[in-house]
This record gives C-alpha cells, structure tokens and sequence, in this order.
C-alpha cells in the first residue's frame, strides 16, 4: 500500500519535532483566544445572533483548532521547493502521479497535526473555556467527515498554488492570499450570515465555506449533514483541476538549479 | 556616520540583488498588501455590523490597527533578516556575517532587504482615512499628525527591540521561531485591538513580560480618546528606548557566546 507508506514516513518526519510543535500550540491557542476575546467583548453590548456568546466562543474555539487539520498544511505542497532544486523533474518521473504521491505525504502530516495540534488546543479549550462538547456519536462521526473533505479541499488548493510555482518560480505567498481569503470568507472568524452581501455572494460561489463554517456547524448540531454533498462537489470539481494541471506541469517542466 | 552610510549601501546592494527577481518582487509586494487588507477587513466587518468593540468605533480602532501596521512595517523593513536569525544560527550562515568588517547586528540587518511597500501603502491609506473620520467628529486636533509620527516610529523601535531580544535567545537555544510565533506574532496580533477585550491577567502580560501594548494602545488613548496626558507617549518612548537598549546589551552577550554550526 503505496498511500500507507508515505502517509507513515511523513508522519513518523513530523514526529521528530513534536517537541517544538507542542510550543507553536501555545501560540496557536493564543490566537484563538485572542479572536474568543474579540466577541466576547462585543458580546457583552449585542446579542450575537443565534450563537449567543458561547455558541460564538465554542465556534471559534473549534475552527482555531480545526486549522491544523484545513488550512496549516504544508505550503504549496513543497512543489515550489522542488521546483527550485529541480527535484520536481525527479518527482514527475516517479512511476505514481505527482499528485498521489504528493496527497499521501499530506494525509499523513494531516494525520499528525490532528493528534498533537488539533487534539491539544481543543483539549486545552474544553478545560479553559466554557464549551460544550457534542454528545451524539453521529455529530462526531459527520464532523470527521466534514474535516476529512475540508482537507482534501485543502490538499487540492495546495497542489494547484504549487503548480503555480512552475511558471513563476514563486508561488509562496499565494498560499497567505488564500490563508487570508480563507479568514475572511470560510466562516473562519466571522459567521457568513454576517458578511455584507457582496462578500456573502463571493463566500457561497467559492468552496471557502466548506473549510470551517461546514464543518463548525455540523460539530454544533446547527446545520445538516446534507451539506456535505457540497464538500463532495467541490472535491471533484478540484480533483479533477489538479489532474489537468499535473498534465500541463509535464509539458512546461524546466529544470533548475543543479 | 560611517555605519548609516555603510547600511545604507548594503541595502542598496541587497536590494539590486533582490530586483534581479523583478516579477517575484512586485507579485510578493502585491501579495502581502492584499493580506494586510484583507486582514483589516475582517475587524471592518465585524464593526460595521455591531458598531463598536467596547466603545471603541471603526476609525478609532482603524487607527490602533493602522499605527501598528506602518510600526511593524519600518522594523521588518530596516532590520529584515534579525526576524530570520534562526536561519543563520542553524546553517552557520552567521560565520560569513562575522567576518566583515561592519557589526555583525548591521550586517544582518542590511542582508535580504524586504522593502514592505504594500504594507507601508496599507497601513497609510488606511491611517489617514481613519483620521479624517476622527477629525471631522472633533476627536482630533492637528497635534495628533506629528504625535502619530512619533507614536509610530517609536512602535517600530519597540517592535524591533521586542524582536532583537527574541532573536537574541536563539544564541541559546537556536531554535526560536515557534517563540518568535508567541512574543512577535500573537502579541502584535493581540494590541490590534483594543486592549480592554482581554482578561485582566493578558492585559497585564502585554503591557509588561511583552510590552507591546506600548507601541499602538497606549500612546493612543491620549491621542485619540484623551485619555491621561502628554506623558502616556512619554511613557511609551522610555518603554520602547529601554527594550531595545536591553535588547543591544543581551545581543552583545549572545554574541560572545556564539558557536558555528553547520559546515
């Protein structure tokens, strides 16, 4: 089992450093409580919609640690750092298709920022913050779901800034365009009901909302697993982007460096 | 003298070896500023919909927002790589920086020049909207412009000297960007907003252990809410003069006890 194996090999990599990976959580838990903080004050002069204070506190608390699993994966998928030591010619040579190959590794980083970033910021959250934790097995299993294609989502984008990088040789900094986009249009740190109408129109047409406000709301019990046939979509509609840029990224292919 | 002029040539040097990548330039320049706007859209957002967070308005809060942005974006312009000592520390990088004939602080300095044009355009555009708002309700009168002059060149001082003593311990510990992520990052995104959001124990983190509330917070109470007087700005310069002058002193003594890695 090809996926197996490099899922492994790049989780057992990632393991080296959980040491210094359990420091970054602190600052990651810093800044969910910073953005807990910012609707907590505003809670305390408005009633916040249908969330109320700690449905907004438990929102944020859960997409904060849900980043780790949706947003934070590797930059680009590392094609732009093969792409300048011209290992990318080496990896579309392989006998398995770039992307495959390049998926599996992420499934296995996903795999290891859940246990020890997903799971220790929420865990710290449950004990710090009053949140309520889902009690249906169901909600648990929908909420694995929706975390699970809001990955591949996710791994999708990432391979399709990393092609981006054959061309440009820089494709870096779209990976914090599309970090900030997602703040701002997934439902991240506001509830999309409360964009104004323009950037809701945007949020809707894009797959933005799949990446946290899908899958926070399912956790929350406040939105139906139908939702999901959404996810589905746009995991197709992007898979099948990110294998018609794996064929143009053999035709463009230049090595460089040495 | 002879150091302005000889960083100033670095620079200059840095950046023409930066310019030979002139598409990567501008696209990354692009890039961020869009990041930073669309950053602050989100605070907009959130207070065009609900009016204020804790009696402050948009503009006020604009302005918290846009002071640190221009602060932050001098300290990164004009002292670039310090932020990215991690990677001299951890190649060895640093041997070649100690064999010129400049300080070894000037040269890391001047290595790698990022001039920060989009956040600079940002954090202005967005600082005089803010304060017209502000003038025109009568919240501001014209001593604020040379007051937030200073207010924002001594943020820039304190971010430096924040950051100067963060990247100082790495000659300790090598290791430092997940610190640099809690004492440069997350502090900094904590006084965007208005430091009365947090529980008291944060509020106290943040204006001694890391004292950044004193870049933006505090000199703006007095200058656009009136608040205490002349000597919060004061207090804010003496702040950012004493970190960044311990931040020189913990250099000097990191540096003695560099050791090279790497080959």
């Amino acid at each position: 089992m090809l996926f197996l194996v490099l899922a492994r090999k790049s989780y057992l990599r990632n393991l080296q450093y959980r040491g210094a990976h359990l420091v970054h959580n602190i600052a990651s838990a810093i800044f969910g409580f910073i953005y807990i903080s910012i609707w907590t004050g505003i809670g305390q002069s408005h009633t916040l919609g249908e969330y109320g204070i700690d449905g907004m506190v438990a929102y944020i608390a859960f997409n904060q640690a849900s980043l780790w699993v949706t947003t934070f994966i590797n930059n680009g998928l590392g094609i732009q750092q093969s792409v300048r030591t011209g290992g990318i010619a080496i990896d579309l040579m392989r006998p398995v298709p770039l992307f495959y190959q390049l998926m599996c590794k992420e499934w296995g980083q996903i795999a290891y920022q859940f246990i020890y970033k997903f799971l220790p910021i929420y865990t710290l959250y449950i004990f710090v913050l009053p949140l309520q934790v889902p009690t249906s097995m169901l909600t648990f299993l929908w909420t694995a779901v929706a975390l699970a294609l809001a990955a591949f989502i996710s791994i999708c984008i990432n391979f399709l800034i990393g092609a981006v990088a054959l061309w440009t040789m820089e494709s870096g900094s779209l990976f914090w365009v599309n970090y900030a986009f997602s703040m701002l249009l997934s439902g991240f740190l506001i509830p999309i009901e409360w964009l104004p109408g323009w950037l809701r129109f945007i949020s809707h047409a894009s797959f933005y909302p799949f990446l946290h406000y899908v899958p926070t709301r399912i956790y929350l019990g406040m939105e139906s697993p139908w939702t999901l046939i959404g996810s589905l979509c746009w995991g197709v509609l992007l898979l099948c982007a990110c294998l018609l840029a794996t064929h143009l990224m053999r035709r463009r292919l230049e090595v460089q460096g040495g | 003298m002879k150091w302005l002029r000889m960083y100033k040539l670095l620079v200059i040097a840095s950046l023409r070896s930066r310019m030979q990548y002139k598409f990567n330039f501008w696209l990354t320049a692009a890039m961020t500023a869009l990041v930073s706007v669309v950053e602050f859209l989100l605070l907009a957002v959130i207070l065009t919909k609900f009016g204020h967070i804790k009696g402050w308005s948009l503009a006020e809060a604009g302005y918290l927002y846009a002071t640190l942005t221009i602060s932050k974006a001098l300290y990164r312009s004009l002292a670039s790589d310090v932020h990215h000592l991690e990677k001299y520390l951890v190649s060895g990088e640093l041997d070649n920086l100690l064999l010129r004939p400049i300080p070894v602080l000037l040269g890391l300095m001047s290595q790698n020049f990022s001039f920060r044009i989009g956040e600079f355009l940002q954090g202005i555009a967005l600082l005089a909207i803010c304060m017209r708002m502000l003038f025109l309700e009568g919240q501001l009168t014209w001593a604020a412009i040379p007051l937030t002059v200073v207010v924002i060149g001594s943020g820039a001082l304190l971010l430096f000297g924040i950051g100067l003593l963060t990247a100082t311990i790495g000659f300790w510990l090598t290791r430092i960007e997940q610190l640099q992520n809690i004492t440069e990052d997350a502090a900094r995104t904590a006084v965007q907003y208005p430091l009365t959001i947090y529980p008291r124990w944060m509020q106290g983190l943040l204006l001694t252990f890391i004292p950044v509330a004193f870049a933006s917070y505090i000199p703006s109470l007095y200058i656009i809410r009136g608040q205490g007087g002349l000597w919060l700005i004061a207090a804010s310069l003496a702040v950012a003069v004493a970190v960044f002058g311990l931040g020189l002193l913990m250099w000097r003594l990191g540096i003695a006890r560099y050791q090279s890695t790497g080959s």
